[in-house]
């Protein structure tokens, strides 16, 4: 029906695909909707802002360029505390909308991910936290390392169902989960 | 061949646009008298052999517009700097 | 007599038998065998026909640079043509089949032309077929496409998969005979990170074949322990049947792997190829050398190979060759090959008896040796393509008569043969050496070596029928001097004029002797003839490969809008505009696009319409500066907009022509939300990040793509108010709180946030209505119940363009890439008082001359013509020429309003030409016409619908 707030969910039924291999090489999930915001730091304020974005609770800072980061956490009405909180400091942009998060997981996530991208995602290259932004399937991504084994990644809302459909592709060959 | 973005580290130029000279400055007088310089920047370009700068567009990643120092013959990178890091350098 | 499977020996599994097919008939191998050794096993030599003779052609090697024996593999969406039966790997089920012949192996046809051989020399397609002129199109070249090239490519559809994968390694070590073992084990052990990379499907390298004794035991033996240690260590990585095919700049490596080659079908979820980009810190090239054939008449009667070739058959796959095969050599290596053998010192053969297969040979002292085989060697040639890849060419070694690889500087270093380097110790030192990254190399172990000793020789000059050179183009010892006298004499000159080198194998047995031969003919020394270009790729690489995913539906990535499952619910038919889907026109019924479209038109005017513009480019633009960097991108001024107000903007390159438009709102003191075209988002984007970085890096602003933050629908028409009404929460809308160009932060639906635009782009009173994303599904069915008593109907891109071509306004047929605000009717907006992109070039007085053509609105003078954009504007009376030419029609729609064909039109000096009747001529569909030329706005022309 088309009340769907995002179709992707609807193409990421729960269930195991791909090879049968004995335990799913990758784990899929998508995060939607959760906050997720967009925050360029004003001409001079870099310091300040990034300073008051450490002191925030609950959410995840990740750097997305030049004094420029997504804050990504559940609450959807996160733009509207930020902006309150970093007022002329920063410009506070919403994207929660715009794109959409994914989470890969699993002994395989390196491999799957390796397939689209150029960065070295070595677990001594790319460590627990850091970012990157860069292309995966001709389309833009924004990488994150979550833990060990386990990443999230957030792309442009309109590629999301072409990209995902990559992605799994790129998974059957370790046998993947959607959770 | 790989680009070192001094945000995102070494990319392969795929993740890349290219512009070109980034020697040439936009002048800053619209006088009419000063016609000829717009000329100049708009329209004349040098094509060396050898070390060359060139407006680069990290199109694919952090987004930064950057200066490349390339050897056109070896593709030899020597540097690659901000844009605003390059026309603090110019002036 | 011919080939046989020996009793014992070999890497095969006898266990395990294969059966496969060659040419329709059925025969047995084993698991380890190549399509090459089981043919060879079962006594089958002639394995194909040759490119220009059709001479009858078994293998002259066991691997890479195998020439002759190309099949084609598979059949079906699967058939792969032109494969070398040497680098096939066998399979239960194989399906081969010979090539080049008609109507079969046996007795082919085309093999008659040998009889016109001696006029089929090089240069003979420069000399013949060009008179008359007339036939080269219709007759030569047809016959010479049908007689020639080798396999058929399959026209049906591929079924397997492809990927691409990118690899990071601290060494990458090219070929696993004993130099690159040696090298992984170095690199391996001192912790990096290693990846091996072999064309074969085993690895070993050398050692699969030679009887070599390393540290005390077998070559082999040797081999499989390090093989064994390596594949177990986690910062290993072993890819056999992997061809590193290319060295490229920051010592990037392009390599296919064959994942399923080797298998009928590839399991399901499995890629057939996989295509590598390997990014190496330092790579190891250990691909060993290349045995040259010797030039001799004959050198290509089946049962003909090398030396190294027949010993490869013989020691990996148990096959025989022959019965009495007879070794003919340059250089003491080859004498290790079982047989009786011929040094060129001593006795020369010139010619060889047999047609299908060998016979016999006959000597230069004019006797005749009766045999089954010829194992021929004229010394060996390092493999040193990828290093020469990005420019670098090969060095003359006299000492082992061969080139030798560039100095290509530390990042990539030769090792063992490849480095000509010819002695088993040699290979093994260097190897240990060159993977050594880190604290000590490991301990060499012993071996035993055997002298590598050379006697320069090319060609047997007495020699009597055709000395092959190139096997694959048929090119012979007589070509190249014919070349030389010809005039093309350059190697690089010689090479396209004889076609030496040029076929797939790219001359890798041919090349190197094909060099000596111009020496002698030009007296000039190897050194100074020199190689010709390498290049990538060292072996064919797969469309499929290099493709990927990215084929068919999947060849670019699908936009689609938030709205896009309401607009298939409404059966909207899509249209691709970039990436992007976006509903073109929604029918009904036994709709075409034209009544749909109407019937849209109609609606929209009469009632109200919804369309949905989310593609269009979103820019949010924050920052104290924001209203002076919008000054400095746009023509007009941005500054003075009041808050709560919308522009319509133009933006021109810096050359003066116009770049962009839209329409950029200001939500508040420092906070702007612009508009592009669909087309133009990305590039504005980066024109924008361009323009602070690189020009005004110093100004307060910040900017983001919120195109996909917000889904954003049209609602159009006298009804659109009064639907709008029914959804937004808090006061109506009326002229007062929303007049025309207004822009709000509203919130609609019990709290739904938007914004709200009263902008219109179809001429009537319009607005457009910015969700989240997440909310355009519901906020499109909420206005189309909205909008149900006044029968809303949904409108697409082809009613949207019928509409603004009625009103006149300029879109992306007339903002071309060489229209100036001025041509566009649009150069008030120019403004003289601030400086922005574009301001001082478009001054220039070729962009104000009064001939430049400019927009006007054109109609038919006969009403039931039809327009077609396209079509070029003359005087009445002019002839169609270049000379003549006056414009051209940039836009036409059937208008439901005027009920007639109408369009915009680039016409020169056009706005002086109101009410003038000019010719309109369609070179294409050949049409003449006459239209009438008109303002733009052909409809409602005082623009009072905007205000309804």
């Amino acid at each position: 029906m088309s009340d769907r707030v995002l179709p992707l969910k609807a193409l990421a039924k729960s269930g195991r695909y791909g090879a049968s291999t004995l335990a799913p090489g990758v784990r899929l999930q998508v995060l939607h909707p959760m906050g997720l915001v967009t925050v360029i730091a004003r001409k001079g304020k870099s310091k300040s802002v990034q300073r008051a974005l450490s002191n925030l609770q609950d959410v995840t800072v990740m750097d997305a360029g030049i004094d420029q980061w997504y804050v990504q956490g559940p609450d959807k009405k996160l733009a509207t505390t930020l902006k309150q909180q970093l007022a002329e400091t920063a410009s506070v942009i919403d994207q929660s909308n715009g794109r959409v998060t994914l989470r890969i997981s699993g002994p395989k996530c390196r491999a799957v991910l390796a397939k689209g991208t150029p960065v070295d995602l070595h677990a001594n290259q790319f460590a627990i936290g850091q970012s990157a932004m860069t292309t995966m399937a001709h389309v833009g991504i924004h990488l994150t390392r979550t833990a060990d084994d386990e990443f999230t990644l957030s792309v442009s809302r309109s590629f999301s169902e072409s990209f995902w459909e990559w992605l799994t592709a790129s998974a059957a060959e370790f046998g993947y989960h959607i959770s | 061949m790989l680009i070192p973005c001094p945000h995102c580290g070494i990319r392969p130029v795929e993740e890349f646009t290219f512009l070109g000279d980034a020697k040439p400055q936009r002048p800053q007088s619209n006088d009419p008298a000063t016609m000829d310089q717009w000329f100049d920047y708009v329209y004349l370009r040098d094509n060396p052999r050898g070390l060359f700068d060139e407006y680069v567009h990290h199109s694919g990643g952090c987004r930064s517009w950057m200066v490349v120092t390339r050897n056109t013959e070896t593709h030899e990178i020597k540097a690659c700097v901000p844009a605003r890091d390059y026309k603090k350098k110019q002036s | 007599m011919s080939g046989f499977r020996l009793p014992n020996g070999g890497l095969i599994d006898r266990n395990q038998p294969i059966s496969f097919t060659f040419d329709g008939k059925k025969y047995y191998g084993f698991k380890g065998d190549t399509l090459a050794s089981a043919l060879i096993a079962n006594g089958i030599h002639l394995m194909g026909r040759s490119f220009k003779y059709h001479r009858p052609r078994g293998v002259i090697t066991a691997g890479a640079a195998e020439p002759n024996a190309l099949v084609e593999l598979r059949s079906g969406g699967r058939k792969e043509a032109n494969t070398r039966a040497t680098m096939v790997e066998l399979y239960e089920g194989l399906e081969a089949n010979s090539q080049n012949r008609w109507p079969s192996l046996n007795f082919d046809v085309g093999a008659t032309n040998s009889l016109g051989a001696a006029f089929f020399v090089a240069g003979f397609y420069y000399k013949t077929f060009m008179w008359p002129k007339s036939f080269w199109e219709k007759v030569y070249e047809p016959i010479i496409r049908k007689v020639a090239g080798l396999g058929t490519a399959s026209k049906e559809a591929d079924p397997d998969n492809y990927e691409k994968a990118y690899a990071h390694c601290d060494l990458l070590v090219i070929g696993s005979g004993p130099a690159g073992l040696m090298a992984a084990l170095a690199g391996a052990r001192g912790g990096a990170r290693v990846i091996m990379a072999d064309e074969q499907f085993t690895l070993g390298g050398s050692l699969l074949f030679e009887r070599e004794e390393i540290d005390g035991k077998g070559g082999l033996d040797w081999a499989q322990r390090v093989i064994a240690e390596l594949a177990v260590m986690p910062n290993v990585t072993l890819m056999p049947r992997t061809t590193v095919f290319g060295w490229y700049d920051g010592n990037v490596f392009g390599a296919v792997e064959r994942v399923n080659d080797h298998v009928a079908v590839p399991p399901v979820h499995e890629p057939r190829q996989r295509y590598w980009r390997i990014f190496a810190k330092k790579a190891v090239l250990a691909a060993g050398a290349e045995e040259r054939p010797l030039v001799f008449g004959g050198n290509d009667v089946p049962g003909v190979m090398t030396a190294s070739a027949m010993r490869h058959y013989a020691n990996r796959f148990g096959v025989a060759a022959g019965e009495n095969p007879v070794v003919f050599t340059n250089n003491a290596y080859a004498k290790r090959t079982v047989g009786k053998v011929l040094d060129v010192s001593e006795r020369k053969i010139v010619n060889v008896t047999g047609g299908k297969r060998v016979t016999g040979i006959e000597l230069d002292d004019h006797s005749h040796v009766a045999c089954d085989a010829v194992a021929m060697s004229g010394g060996w040639s390092p493999i040193v393509n990828l290093m020469c890849h990005r420019g670098a060419k090969p060095q003359w070694s006299e000492k082992i008569t061969a080139f030798v690889p560039p100095n290509v500087g530390e990042a990539f270093v030769s090792v063992g043969a490849a480095n000509g380097s010819m002695l088993l110790s040699e290979a093994l030192r260097e190897g240990a050496v060159a993977g050594t990254l880190k604290g000590k190399a490991p301990n060499i172990p012993s071996c035993h070596d055997e002298t590598f000793v050379i006697t320069p020789f090319w060609h047997v000059k007495e020699s009597m029928g055709k000395a092959f050179v190139d096997y694959q183009n048929d090119s012979t010892a007589k070509d190249l001097p014919l070349a030389a006298r010809e005039g093309y004499e350059d190697v690089e000159l010689a090479k396209r004029y004889t076609t030496t080198g040029m076929a797939t194998d790219q001359g890798k047995l041919g090349n190197v002797n094909a060099i000596a031969l111009l020496a002698e003919a030009t007296g000039k020394s190897m050194a100074e003839v020199g190689t010709t270009t390498f290049r990538p790729f060292y072996t064919p690489v797969s469309f499929g490969a290099f493709a990927g995913h990215s084929r068919g539906h999947h060849f670019q990535p699908v936009r689609k809008t938030p709205l896009h499952e309401w607009a298939e619910e409404q059966g909207a038919v899509f249209v691709e505009t970039g990436l992007w889907m976006r509903s073109s026109w929604f029918p009904r019924e036994g709709e075409d696009w034209l009544a749909a479209a109407t019937r849209e038109v109609l609606a929209t005017r009469n009632s109200v319409g919804l369309c949905d513009v989310t593609t269009l480019g979103k820019i949010d633009i924050q920052g104290e500066d924001a209203g002076a960097f919008l000054d400095k991108l746009y023509c007009n001024t941005f500054s003075t907009l009041a808050v709560g107000k919308a522009r319509y903007g133009l933006m021109l390159r810096e050359d003066g022509i116009v770049m962009d438009d839209g329409t950029t709102s200001r939500l508040a003191e420092n906070h702007f939300l612009m508009t592009t075209t669909t087309a133009n988002a990305a590039k504005i984007m980066s024109h924008i990040e361009f323009c602070h970085q690189a020009l005004w890096p110093d100004i307060d602003v910040t900017y983001a793509s919120v195109t996909e933050q917000w889904a954003q629908l049209a609602i159009a028409g006298p009804k659109a108010r009064a639907t709008l009404n029914k959804i937004i929460d808090g006061a109506a809308l009326d002229d007062m709180n929303t007049p025309y160009l207004a822009a709000r932060e509203i919130t609609i639906l019990d709290g739904i946030e938007a914004r709200l635009f009263r902008i219109s782009f179809s001429g009537e009173h319009a607005y457009e209505l910015a969700v989240p994303a997440d909310n355009g599904n519901t906020v499109a069915r909420a206005l189309m119940h909205a909008g149900a008593e006044f029968g809303i109907t949904p409108y697409g891109l082809e009613a949207l363009s019928i509409m603004r071509i009625e009103k006149g306004h300029v879109a992306g047929a007339e903002l071309n890439g060489t229209t100036t605000a001025g041509d566009l009717g649009l150069g008030k907006m120019m403004s003289t008082k601030k400086d922005y992109i574009g301001r001082m070039m478009a001054t220039r007085e070729g962009l104000h001359d009064a001939n430049r053509q400019c927009v006007v609105g054109i109609r038919p003078v006969d009403v039931k013509d039809k327009l077609h954009s396209g079509s070029h504007l003359l005087k009445r009376g002019d002839a169609p020429s270049m000379t003549n030419d006056q414009g051209y029609i940039t836009s036409v729609a059937w208008s439901p309003m005027l009920n007639m064909w109408l369009g915009l039109a680039l016409l020169s000096n056009g706005r002086a030409r109101y009410g003038q009747v000019v010719k309109v001529f369609d070179g294409l569909r050949n049409i003449h016409m006459f239209a009438e030329i008109c303002d733009p706005m052909h409809f409602d022309t005082k623009n009072e619908r905007l205000h309804v």
